[in-house]
């Protein structure tokens, strides 16, 4: 660390590793949402972590705005028709993380009764497990990417203690500005769903924890908050803003709660066991949505972004938008494109099929040129420790590289290999720009194998 | 569509890397030596500099040749081959022959990284190497081809006295009171130090100069302060046993030492708790070696000495996992 990073921020955030990558969110930041219909959807059934949902729909099958079309057997989270349309096909087709999966074509056309999705009445008082109800068939998943059904995140357990809900603003990866733009635009919403989750949990307490760099969104949100007065609704929620540093992996649930609440999650464990609740700011705006309006998980707010694409947007798209109408709809992608990601640039991944839809989880999507991207290839460990003071887990991915190298996968347990989340902070500070974090995946998937041929 | 005809890149994330490269570190860290070697030159006249040159010859010339018989690409233009030899020279006499530093930086560049598989696993730094190769075989030259400074690239002067250390190694106090006596201020003499008007290594002299390079490094965040501050204060604290231990201080390697050789990432610990112990290691054996051993210096073999204790240093001393050990809920 040079000198004058000594200097320290008095924000709070997390105690440990941690880097600052160019931002790059003035691509986007000050874009308003903008709406983007296509006239075909696509959508893999694999929508949510967890088992895969099977299409309940057929070829040539009319469906309308919001309809199941696929579920998972033995409950699980549903998929439903992002537009009103008929069924073109349903067949083998790209995923973005599954590679492939079993996709649900739908040719859009309007029908003459489009649901309109009308705030329900009495909303407000509905007993909690119908409100868990009403999450789990809108098919509500974590919207940050993590895609984990949120009614079973909010179904605690029977001796769990919780007193806080952290809502998650912090929108660490680089590029991306859809949370953003969505506390500037729909404060309200992401408010009142912040309270709705508060009051599934039972918690009086919720902490909205936003970086430094998104200063007019919290700003917004503070607004919000007081206006609507969560502290005389039913029950009253004490609702604050906390704003971080700006520091990546700060959005990571580890790191955000001790950021926010200076509590540490156990080795293995969840927020839970330290009496907290973490969910997005975009998952608190679909739980209000699908409490308030009975509404379905049918778009998402994306960020199309990088120096490859020709307009960078904000852009709400129908769930299996496929990133060819994207493209088109961006005014197409540079020559000097050599990466397409979904995702942020720390942990998105690369695409190789244009063909490949949004998903629930689909937070953005980057045209990297070559200039923003490194192809270089790797060279040796010169043992700088950039990687170990890097990293927010406190491991070492330098001996785990190392002990990859020379063949000896089921060796790197003592090196932290299983307690890494693979955020990418010691590739990135990597100046031998060794794939560390694909070591470490590959490690993983050596103890998988050898867990599973030892049973 | 046009686009499909496009090589995109697979890969596993993160796609964004900081600017900094290995290469990129190597060349700063030649160019934070650069202060050093112009005193020298402006003290001891043009000859350094062919020494110097003839000592990054060699070590390039032996990083070719491993390249070769390994059948990799070439390191060179990483600059770490240019770094050890430049590092080879400041540990030199001024006075000595040209020839000899193109063959003691290439053995010890060759056998020392080449034949240990190159960049990143070399257990020896190659410069302190290459020294200690050249005392076991040229030791008249190591030893007694020092020159007098004389600001102004005057002509180089006639081979001049030993170093201070090496002066009071065999004089013992007499040798000190002739020292002090040269100047009648004593506190020119320790200025005299301080900026590198005495006789020793190419490198070595200029405390100021070495200073304001390991600035740079500072500044640039290549080098941290644990390993320089813990050999500095290791070797004070056996100063009170040498006869001046403001000359003690001030001469012989230990400046250069502990902010370029000891700092060298390959052959260093890498957690802060690691990097203390092996520096204050460094300063006390120096320590040991000035004031009871056999050679006037101790820096070279204290830091090879530590050197071998690197693996064992990252695995005592290991970075401090976040979140212990405990059941998971």
């Amino acid at each position: 660390m040079s000198l004058l990073s000594w200097r320290k921020s008095t924000l709070p955030t997390f105690s440990r590793g941690g880097i600052h990558p160019d931002e790059r969110k003035e691509l986007t930041e000050n874009l308003p949402i903008e709406d983007f219909i296509p006239t075909v959807v696509s959508l893999p059934v694999s929508q949510s972590l967890g088992a895969a949902a099977e299409p309940l729909v057929a070829k040539a099958a009319k469906v309308k705005r919001g309809d199941v079309i696929a579920t998972v057997p033995g409950g699980g989270v549903s998929v439903h028709a992002p537009v009103s349309g008929i069924i073109k096909n349903v067949q083998t087709g790209p995923h973005a993380s599954l590679v492939y999966d079993t996709v649900i074509t739908i040719q859009a056309k309007p029908s003459d009764d489009e649901p309109e999705f009308p705030e329900q009445a009495d909303w407000q008082a509905l007993p909690v497990a119908q409100m868990l109800e009403r999450i789990r068939d809108a098919g509500v998943v974590g919207l940050g990417g993590a895609t984990f059904p949120t009614y079973r995140k909010l179904t605690l357990p029977k001796n769990a203690k919780v007193d806080t809900l952290v809502i998650n603003g912090s929108e660490c990866e680089p590029y991306l500005t859809c949370d953003y733009r969505l506390m500037l635009e729909e404060s309200d919403k992401v408010v009142l769903g912040s309270w709705l989750i508060a009051k599934i949990i039972g918690v009086g307490s919720c902490v909205i924890g936003v970086e430094d760099n998104k200063q007019p969104a919290a700003e917004k949100m503070r607004e919000t908050i007081a206006e609507l007065g969560l502290e005389k609704m039913d029950p009253p929620v004490k609702m604050t803003v906390m704003v971080t540093e700006t520091r990546y992996p700060q959005g990571s649930e580890k790191q955000l709660v001790q950021a926010l609440t200076g509590r540490l999650v156990p080795k293995g464990g969840l927020p839970l066991s330290v009496g907290v609740v973490v969910q997005n700011v975009a998952t608190a705006y679909a739980c209000l949505e699908a409490i308030r309006n009975a509404k379905p998980v049918l778009e998402r707010v994306l960020t199309v972004s990088g120096l490859g694409i020709k307009t960078p947007k904000n852009l709400r798209v129908p769930i299996g938008t496929s990133i060819e109408d994207i493209v088109a709809h961006c005014g197409g992608y540079s020559e000097d494109t050599v990466k397409i990601l979904t995702g942020g640039p720390m942990m998105g991944r690369t695409i190789a099929d244009l063909g490949v839809s949004v998903t629930k989880g689909t937070s953005g999507l980057l045209f990297l040129t070559e200039a923003e991207t490194n192809l270089d290839a790797y060279q040796p460990c010169i043992s700088c420790g950039e990687c170990v003071d890097a990293c927010p887990m406190g491991l070492e991915p330098n001996r785990v590289s190392q002990y990859m190298e020379a063949g000896r996968p089921l060796e790197t347990e003592q090196f932290g290999v299983k307690e890494c989340f693979e955020c990418g902070c010691c590739s990135y500070s990597c100046p031998s720009k060794r794939p560390l974090v694909q070591f470490m995946q590959v490690a993983k998937a050596a103890y998988r194998r050898h867990e599973r041929k030892s049973k | 569509m046009s686009e499909s005809s496009r090589t995109l890149h697979l890969s596993s994330g993160p796609h964004i890397a900081s600017g900094r490269s290995t290469a990129q570190i190597m060349w700063m860290v030649n160019l934070s030596l650069l202060p050093a070697l112009l005193w020298a030159w402006a003290v001891f006249g043009w000859v350094v500099l062919a020494i110097t040159a003839s000592s990054i010859l060699g070590c390039v010339a032996a990083e070719f040749l491993a390249c070769k018989i390994s059948k990799t690409t070439s390191t060179i233009p990483d600059g770490s081959a240019v770094c050890s030899g430049l590092l080879l020279a400041y540990t030199l006499p001024p006075g000595m022959p040209i020839w000899m530093p193109f063959v003691g930086g290439m053995l010890a560049m060759f056998f020392t990284k080449g034949m240990f598989g190159g960049l990143g696993y070399n257990i020896f730094n190659v410069a302190l190497v290459g020294r200690a190769m050249m005392m076991a075989t040229f030791p008249v030259e190591m030893t007694t081809r020092w020159v007098a400074p004389h600001l102004g690239l005057a002509k180089a002067d006639t081979i001049s006295a030993a170093t201070a250390l090496a002066q009071i190694k065999l004089g013992g106090e007499a040798a000190l009171a002739k020292i002090l006596a040269v100047v009648p201020d004593s506190g020119q003499v320790w200025l005299d130090f301080f900026l590198g008007m005495r006789a020793g290594s190419i490198g070595e002299v200029s405390v100021l100069m070495i200073l304001l390079g390991a600035a740079f490094l500072l500044w640039k965040g290549i080098i941290k302060l644990y390993i320089p501050i813990s050999v500095l204060a290791g070797v004070a604290l056996l100063a009170p046993f040498s006869l001046s231990p403001t000359l003690y201080m001030l001469s012989g390697g230990i400046w250069l030492g502990a902010f370029f050789m000891a700092t060298d990432y390959v052959t260093s610990p890498i957690t802060p708790k690691g990097q203390i112990v092996f520096g204050l290691g460094i300063g006390l054996l120096t320590g040991i070696i000035r004031n009871w051993g056999g050679y006037p210096e101790g820096i070279c073999y204290a830091i090879m000495l530590m050197n071998i204790l690197t693996p064992a240093l990252n695995e005592w001393f290991r970075p401090k996992r976040l979140t212990a050990d405990g059941a998971p809920s």
